[in-house]
């Protein structure tokens, strides 16, 4: 039992996101036939096209003028006459503003907080030997399977009995464990040289600062990693939120935008603003992470 | 640190060497957590078994009736169409994501120019927001909508399809829109894998005169079944738990055609229903529905090792 350990230590440090091949990244180091390569452009501007077909279709609603139609064939796909009043009358006129401020808000301690738990528990569960950790390692990974839907009525009742009904809190704290962040920074934890630690001990840091001092330092990439996860699992919520926010000033975007849609007869291109900028901040966290974030994410998958 | 190392003993023990810790570092560290689930998971967990008995509401009260609230279900025909309708949700997006995804997956893998383009596109959809995603399609499934602008464009059909407003196209309309969304993650698991194959194989295979197709199917996908698998469950259990897309784009309607197990949860236990026990009795068989799919993956890899 006393290699064990070890030995998965460093096999999780063999497995780091950076060494690993990136899919966003690919040189098959092998040049193709002319045919392959035209028949590959092809299907990958096919494909390619039903991605971007509907957001693009979007844009260009969202860029008409109240005077333009939004149907009728391809032909008016081009806006005549492009302005940018909709996405104006989207902050003005439906609260917009309010909705992206709440989801900042909720995002913020969501983040936050499912930070903080990821890392402490990952800690313990990866460097703090206590009784029942084995038992409890096994819950998580048992929960992990649990779908909130199952839960939802029960979690319903118990945040209403603790008076979190439309509030901040409410919306944060039942969501607050991830149970794959936790995972995420145990092995980022389990990495880390056994040497570091006893240097550190023999130097006299207590736990604390041991994991303030030594053990955080060491594992920034995966809070990282976490953080931007945490971030975009948040602004994808919206069972939950639909569900504890009775008050529609206090809805978070994916809510929000769904809300006006329905409420009353909107206006198709006002909303299409909206959901554009809605689906803004996720996509540029996306752009500028995914190298670093998504690689690890499938192969973290794969290991499962 | 040198000196410091020299200290250590050859193998060391972690364990051994963190014994030593205060009763209460752990319980520090943990702490929080198990605050945090003990409110928000176990007793809502506990909580729902309970419930399930009793004839409470989401507004108070509530006593126990005994297995009322199962016998009712039993014989509750609304709920299990919508059972049925998830289960032909799954049986219809499942194979086409991880057909698609698995297709998409081979396309990309590949170090053409503007390739790495496509791959940043195709996987885009994982990070939009489902609701947004829903509200858009929304107006590219409706009868004036994208799609229907297009095969009018091309002269393909001279009625708008009723996508959204015939009970008999409404569901498949749906399943659209989680296809759309869902293959972007199933792609970026699958490439993962792809990636992970040695090349040496393919080449042996191609040596021997193996064409493309044959080389992939029987060479490089019984590579990556494992992946295939894995991506098969995770949809699996998302589908099970389809809610968002019913919900704005149909409201379940036509009639009740596009109503999904959920849904109908929501709809009992939340708004407009306030049963409370009732809608813990379905949250129980959904569970048992979620148990049954990961009993199935387990058999299905542990088959795969033995």
């Amino acid at each position: 039992m006393s290699g064990t350990p070890t030995r998965e230590a460093r096999n999780t440090e063999q497995a780091k996101p950076e060494q690993r091949r990136s899919p966003h990244r690919i040189d098959t180091g092998q040049s193709c036939s002319r045919g392959e390569a035209i028949l590959r452009w092809t299907l990958m501007t096919i494909a390619a096209a039903v991605v971007l077909g509907p957001l693009l279709w979007q844009l260009s609603t969202a860029l008409k003028g109240a005077g333009e139609s939004t149907s009728g064939f391809l032909g008016s796909l081009v806006p005549s006459d492009p302005t940018l009043r909709n996405f104006v009358t989207a902050f003005t006129e439906i609260p917009l503003g309010q909705y992206l401020l709440n989801s900042t808000a909720i995002a913020a301690t969501g983040v936050a907080v499912n930070l903080v738990i990821a890392t402490i528990t990952g800690y313990a569960l990866a460097r703090i030997p206590f009784r029942g950790r084995a038992v409890y390692m096994a819950v998580l990974l048992a929960t992990a399977t649990l779908p909130f839907e199952v839960i939802l009525v029960s979690t319903l009742l118990v945040t209403r009995n603790l008076g979190l009904q439309d509030t901040l809190l409410g919306v944060v704290l039942p969501q607050g464990v991830a149970i794959t962040a936790i995972f995420v920074m145990r092995q980022a934890f389990r990495g880390i040289p056994t040497e570091l630690e006893e240097a550190a001990t023999v130097d006299g840091a207590g736990p604390f600062r041991m994991f303030l001092r030594v053990m955080l330092p060491n594992v920034k990439g995966s809070l990282a990693v976490v953080t931007v996860l945490g971030f975009l699992d948040s602004w994808d919520q919206f069972l939950w939120p639909l569900v504890i926010l009775s008050d529609p000033d206090k809805y978070p975007v994916s809510v929000g935008v769904q809300y006006l849609s329905g409420a009353f007869s909107a206006d198709q291109r006002v909303i299409s603003a909206a959901a554009l900028v809605v689906i803004l901040p996720p996509l540029l966290v996306y752009m500028f992470t995914q190298r670093h974030v998504f690689s690890g994410l499938a192969g973290g998958a794969l290991k499962g | 640190m040198r000196t410091l190392l020299r200290r250590s003993p050859p193998r060391p023990r972690s364990d051994a060497a963190l014994k030593r810790h205060k009763w209460y570092v752990p319980l520090v560290f943990v702490g929080p957590v198990l605050i945090l689930q003990g409110t928000f998971l176990f007793t809502p967990l506990v909580n729902t078994f309970v419930l399930a008995f009793t004839d409470a509401s989401t507004v108070g009260g509530g006593t126990f009736v005994g297995l009322r609230n199962f016998t009712d279900l039993a014989g509750d025909n609304e709920f299990w169409a919508a059972v049925g309708r998830t289960f032909i949700y799954m049986a219809f997006t499942v194979p086409v994501i991880v057909a698609l995804s698995t297709s998409l997956a081979l396309l990309v893998n590949t170090s053409l120019r503007g390739s790495s383009v496509v791959r940043l596109l195709l996987f885009s959809p994982m990070v939009m927001p489902l609701a947004t995603i829903a509200v858009m399609f929304q107006f590219v499934l409706e009868s004036d909508g994208l799609i229907n602008q297009v095969l009018a464009g091309l002269h393909l059909i001279t009625e708008p399809i009723p996508f959204l407003s015939s009970s008999d196209l409404a569901l498949l309309s749906l399943m659209l829109v989680t296809i759309w969304k869902g293959c972007a993650l199933s792609t970026l698991i699958t490439l993962a894998a792809l990636q992970n194959v040695s090349t040496e194989l393919d080449e042996a295979a191609s040596l021997d005169g193996a064409g493309w197709l044959r080389r992939t199917w029987n060479v490089t996908l019984p590579q990556i079944r494992g992946t295939t698998i894995l991506v098969a469950v995770l949809v699996s259990i998302a589908v099970l738990r389809v809610f968002a897309e019913p919900y704005i784009i149909t409201g379940g309607g036509p009639g009740t055609s596009t109503e999904t197990i959920v849904l109908y949860l929501f709809q009992k236990g939340v708004s407009p229903g306030t049963q409370a026990g009732y809608a813990s009795a379905i949250s129980l068989v959904l569970f048992v529905f979620v148990l049954a799919i990961a009993a199935v993956s387990w058999m299905l890899t542990k088959r795969r090792r033995a």
